[in-house]
């Protein structure tokens, strides 16, 4: 009896000590992420240095990049930083598809996260106050940039009178274009240049599909958006998300309306059956889970349509090396239209809880104003991971985007400034001066600076972006009938309070049009 | 009274090794659903990432009206109830036929063989089993499409947005992948069950059948009881998975598919909100822990020995 006591007591002390084996192995694991992160003060004394740590949480398209291959890069952007500003930088790269959430709960979990962008949720990470009001910050520490970017597009980052962050200076001006197989328009003798516009694709997407019954005409951007959206002209979603417009501006006028009873949006769907009925589109364009350059590079698929922000040329060179080297063309089908939420769509924000705003602040303005460093941040290290010649970036030999120990390269439209990166081998310089141009010349919505505050309205925005993902993907690929549906549609928003989105939205866009007269 | 002390004295010294035994459980149980319920806080709370949990305002019942503010509040209760029933019900008749038919195969080999196999889909994630769903269903390449309706000479189906079939497919897809599972419990209970009370059975010439309905399955009742018991309490969830993933987030095929999961993670995938996240949760769970109250009074009430508490 006792030895069986004994044996019981043994067996449990054996467990309770795996157990807190386990709990220490967690910790220290937890211990090691925290120094990693340079957490806080800590970190600093660590260091031996007084430099002030400033974490930089970006975005990537890519495989997150080694601790060790990261650290080189670090490295290389401190001893630039120490010198200019007195910080030292920690760079997190995060997966493009976890970001919004890694960033969110990170900031609730007190994690170090000093910078981050806004990704799409300008308002969200306003209204949630995860972004600080830096407009004394940035005049103190970022006079350049906000120079560089300017008064207008500053407006767009701007809610009740207070700058929460710097829009990403790039390219903005998005020009709606068909990608299409250079080769096959050439075989069929279709001539691109006259397609100016959705109407006159059909067309061509009928030829493609006699003369090669087996292949696909068009292909979705992605599921459930086949392009469509870009072409309504003089749209402004007033910074709702591309996705899930609720009430918009059409045609510069300040009337807040209801898209989805349009004649514009009712035209686009009635295209969109009628390709879908003639076999022009890929049938399950409303579910797939492949993308554009995927389905381009199966060559099974003619074209689609997307929005771009470089000249057609090349766009077209670029796509091309992303669809496995197909003989690619781009034909502008439209003209591009600016609004805030192009502009705030990627706003760098400083988290609120940041211990070193400063130190922050003057980091974000090097990513504009420093060529070397934000080069170091999209490029990485010259040599390993990028060679350049006559001022052009390409991989080394024989290595891509995929086998270099760190690039940001698919990021480079996400990133501080756009225009100071190295151009790609196989762009042109003389590109920058277009896009440029574009982005002064390209219309403009009137309500450019207005951001919407949904705040007061949780409960109709959930409710109507659960209707408008129950109906929109069919629609806008043509896999439900338009006639009866829209009118359904219509009827689910206004059940779910969409009317109330849109006479909210009509109300504060007259009091900023009244502020700002 | 002094014996009586002594009494407890000895009881606790005598149960000390086995609540050794249960420490860790006990404290994984502590840290794992005790302490997160802190977060319940959320779901009555305004959350600002500047204030905190603690010190973000209170607004009440707010956060929890999106649940109830359409029509779809209907559909999405509806179709989680409703599954879950069928779930449970056709569910675990498969799994007490398989557990059956094992047992009386009797043969150890074939009988690892089969139940491998069959546990085979339990393993697999729901995103692979939607791809699996998906290679059948697709409308340009699927298998029915392109094999089975067209050997039949029918015209394809366009499944993604065919809302009649949905019910009959999520249900098939969801005993494939869990019956095998299931009936590993039930398969346990059979073989527990004592040997004697066939023998006695054959001899007094009963059948086959006359002894799986006269022996086996009153002998599983108490299983079944507390097995169902248990699933009433996640009547209110759903498998996100099998209800996402396997549709392929068809929006044509909501009225069929959604259910409050997946209500929740589409209306919120935009707002990030987390109290509205953590009002949906609660509610959940108090649904759930009412129901199995109310299931565990019902089964008091008709047969007491094989109430869970």
């Amino acid at each position: 009896m006792k030895k069986k006591k004994l044996l019981c007591g043994i067996l449990a002390a054996a467990m309770a000590v795996g157990l807190g084996a386990c709990g220490q192995g967690g910790d220290a694991g937890t211990g090691a992420g925290d120094s990693a992160g340079g957490s806080g003060n800590e970190a600093q004394n660590e260091a031996g240095g007084s430099y002030d740590q400033v974490t930089y949480a970006y975005a990537t398209f890519n495989n997150i990049p080694t601790e060790e291959d990261l650290d080189t890069v670090e490295e290389a952007i401190n001893v630039i930083t120490r010198e200019k500003i007195g910080v030292e930088v920690t760079l997190k790269p995060i997966s493009i598809g976890d970001y919004s959430s890694t960033v969110s709960l990170g900031l609730q979990a007190g994690e170090k996260i000093d910078i981050f962008e806004s990704l799409g949720d300008f308002n969200n990470c306003v209204s949630t106050g995860m972004a600080a009001d830096i407009t004394e910050l940035a005049e103190a520490h970022a006079s350049e940039s906000k120079e560089l970017i300017g008064q207008e597009w500053l407006e767009a980052c701007t809610s009740e009178g207070k700058l929460y962050g710097l829009p990403t200076y790039k390219p903005i001006a998005l020009t709606p274009m068909v990608i299409y197989r250079q080769d096959i328009a050439d075989e069929l003798g279709i001539n691109m240049d006259q397609v100016t516009g959705v109407e006159e694709l059909t067309p061509v997407l009928k030829q493609v599909k006699e003369a090669y019954p087996d292949m696909i005409p068009m292909a979705p951007v992605q599921a459930g958006d086949l392009g469509l959206n870009r072409t309504y002209g003089e749209y402004d979603t007033l910074t709702d998300d591309m996705y899930t417009p609720t009430g918009v501006l059409l045609g510069g006028e300040m009337t807040v309306v209801d898209l989805f009873s349009s004649d514009i949006f009712a035209e686009k769907c009635r295209i969109a059956r009628e390709w879908y009925n003639e076999g022009l589109v890929m049938k399950d364009a409303a579910t797939t889970t492949s993308m554009a350059a995927e389905l381009m590079s199966s060559g099974n698929y003619f074209c689609y349509m997307a929005a771009y922000s470089y000249p057609e040329e090349d766009t077209a060179a670029s796509l091309s090396a992303q669809s496995g080297g197909l003989p690619t063309g781009a034909q502008i089908i439209g003209d591009a239209y600016l609004t805030t939420g192009d502009v705030n769509a990627l706003t760098w924000m400083l988290a609120s809880n940041t211990d070193v705003p400063e130190a922050a602040m003057k980091f974000l303005n090097l990513t504009y104003t420093d060529a070397d460093v934000i080069n170091l941040l999209i490029n990485g290290v010259e040599g390993r991971d990028y060679v350049l010649s006559d001022g052009y970036v390409s991989y080394p030999e024989g290595q891509d985007a995929s086998t270099v120990p760190y690039t940001a390269q698919l990021s480079c439209g996400t990133l501080g400034n756009f225009f100071l990166m190295y151009p790609n081998e196989g762009t042109n310089k003389d590109s920058l001066d277009w896009e440029l141009e574009q982005n002064k010349t390209a219309a403009t919505s009137p309500a450019m600076g207005f951001t919407f505050d949904s705040s007061s309205l949780k409960t109709q925005y959930t409710a109507v972006s659960n209707v408008i993902k129950q109906y929109l993907p069919g629609l806008m690929c043509g896999s439900i009938d338009p006639e009866t549906e829209i009118p359904k549609f219509v009827e689910a928003l206004n059940d779910a309070g969409y009317q109330e989105i849109i006479s909210a939205k009509q109300e504060q866009l007259d009091s900023w049009k009244e502020a700002n007269q | 009274m002094k014996t009586a002390k002594r009494k407890k004295k000895n009881d606790f010294q005598k149960s000390l090794p086995l609540l050794l035994i249960a420490l860790p459980g006990i404290v994984y149980l502590i840290i794992n659903n005790y302490v997160p319920m802190m977060g319940l806080f959320l779901a009555f709370k305004d959350y600002n990432f500047m204030k905190g949990i603690f010190k973000s305002d209170w607004c009440g019942l707010q956060n929890f009206r999106f649940l109830f503010a359409t029509k779809d509040a209907l559909t999405m209760t509806r179709n989680t109830v409703l599954y879950n029933v069928a779930f449970i019900v056709i569910g675990t008749v498969i799994a007490i036929f398989i557990a059956i038919l094992m047992c009386e195969l009797g043969e150890r080999v074939r009988v690892k063989f089969y139940q491998a196999s069959m546990l085979l889909p339990n393993m697999l994630s729901w995103v692979v089993i939607g791809f699996v769903a998906y290679a059948f269903l697709n409308a340009d390449t699927g298998f029915i499409n392109n094999t089975v309706l067209a050997g039949m000479g029918k015209e394809p189906i366009s499944w993604y947005t065919y809302q009649a079939a949905w019910p009959l497919i999520l249900i098939l897809v969801f005993i494939w992948k869990n019956a095998g599972y299931q009936s590993i419990v039930y398969m346990s209970s059979v073989s527990g069950i004592d040997k004697s009370l066939y023998e006695a059975a054959a001899l007094d010439g009963a059948t086959k059948m006359q002894q799986i309905f006269q022996i086996t399955l009153p002998m599983l009742k108490p299983t079944v009881i507390t097995l169902t018991l248990m699933s009433v309490g996640r009547m209110f969830y759903s498998d996100f998975g099998l209800f996402y993933q396997v549709p392929q987030n068809s929006g044509a095929l909501y009225d069929v598919t959604q259910t409050i999961d997946t209500y929740v993670y589409r209306g919120l995938m935009e707002l990030n909100d987390v109290g509205m996240s953590a009002a949906a949760g609660f509610y959940q769970s108090i649904v759930g822990f009412l129901l199995v109250l109310a299931a565990n009074a019902l089964v008091r009430r008709l047969d007491s020995d094989n109430a869970l508490f």
